[in-house]
């Protein structure tokens, strides 16, 4: 309920043309919006590119964002487009996926072996893009199916396969580091 | 909990050991301050511009389409027109400078019931007829009185039907 308050307050700030609604775009989907930009282009640095491009849509777009009914919704369809363009021209240039880019951490406190955020980061990379996004907001963002659903425009069913499906892929993938 | 879903965990405690990357402040400056130029940089639009501005801009795109169209057929057609027309009047002939002719009163009768307008109703088509008669009857007595008699016993108004025996 928190994230519905704070979204009206972005939504009058949009409406009322008020150059806070930045800063409070930022607190509400900055952190958000990166992870699933990194989950989607597997790619740091142009996460990082996209997320700035999505933010400058948004801003040109603001008082249409004021006006939209899940604010959320439309937040993530622009980042998405904005992955998926990013991902075409890729592919028109014939580039590689920034799959050797960093952009999964290790925890400091923990132990772990040095090489598990690279495996880990592999092992998602090889995902289809639909099941990663669903995994990464659900494991890393905490989302449910229902919030994912909501946001992706797609129903709970499809969701909860792609989770389910993503998963076994990973098991295979990631058996030996389970033990 | 069966087999399935304790995999599916140990999967998930897994993922967890690792986290996506934060954004660094340094990020956050450089997204908010591109923002924020956008932000001065877009024109206050206010919602209920929009409607009126496609509105005008339609119209505008009617009224140019329209004068295309106008436009082109005014140059397709150009070609086709016959530029100014010369206006001819057919002189009718003087019937008084005729040469002498059979029935002239007759003629001179049915050329001016040509330059009226048609008949169209019973009663006149009628008068009509019985004026008619009265102009035949009046050239068959001026006939008779000249000597000029009718050939034959026959009308000289319609043309001389030979006797046909074809169909005996």
């Amino acid at each position: 309920m928190d994230e519905n308050r704070s979204d009206n307050i972005l939504r009058a700030a949009l409406g009322h043309n008020d150059p806070a609604a930045v800063e409070l775009m930022w607190d509400r989907y900055g952190k958000d919006l990166l992870t699933f930009l990194q989950a989607t282009l597997c790619s740091k640095h142009d996460a990082e590119d996209v997320l700035q491009t999505v933010f400058v849509r948004i801003v040109r777009k603001r008082h249409r964002l004021a006006g939209a009914r899940c604010l959320d919704a439309y937040v993530y369809r622009i980042a998405r487009n904005e992955a998926y363009r990013l991902i075409s021209s890729r592919k028109r240039d014939q580039k590689a996926q920034g799959t050797t880019e960093s952009w999964l951490i290790v925890s400091e406190s923990n132990r772990e072996p040095s090489d598990l955020a690279e495996q880990l980061q592999t092992a998602l990379a090889q995902l289809p893009q639909p099941q990663r996004e669903v995994i990464i907001m659900k494991i890393y963002r905490q989302k449910t199916f229902l919030e994912i659903s909501r946001l992706l425009g797609l129903s709970q069913n499809t969701v909860a396969s792609r989770y389910r499906y993503g998963i076994e892929k990973l098991q295979n993938l990631l058996g030996n580091l389970t033990l | 909990m069966n087999e399935k879903d304790l995999e599916n965990d140990k999967i998930e405690r897994l993922l967890r050991r690792a986290h996506p990357s934060e954004p660094s402040p340094l990020l956050k400056e450089r997204i908010t301050t591109e923002a924020r130029k956008a932000w001065d940089q877009t024109s206050l639009e206010m919602p209920w511009q929009i409607p009126i501005r496609r509105l005008v801009a339609s119209a505008a795109a009617a009224v140019l389409i329209i004068s295309i169209v106008n436009f082109s057929s005014d140059h397709t057609l150009k070609k086709w027109r016959p530029g100014d027309a010369q206006v001819t009047r057919k002189k009718l002939p003087d019937l008084e400078t005729l040469p002498e002719m059979p029935y002239r009163p007759f003629v001179r009768h049915m050329v001016s019931v040509n330059r009226r307008p048609s008949l169209t109703n019973a009663s006149a088509l009628r008068d009509y007829t019985e004026r008619v008669r009265q102009v035949l009857n009046e050239m068959q007595q001026n006939g008779a009185s000249n000597g000029q008699t009718l050939d034959g016993g026959r009308s000289r108004l319609f043309p001389a039907q030979p006797v046909s025996d074809s169909y005996s």
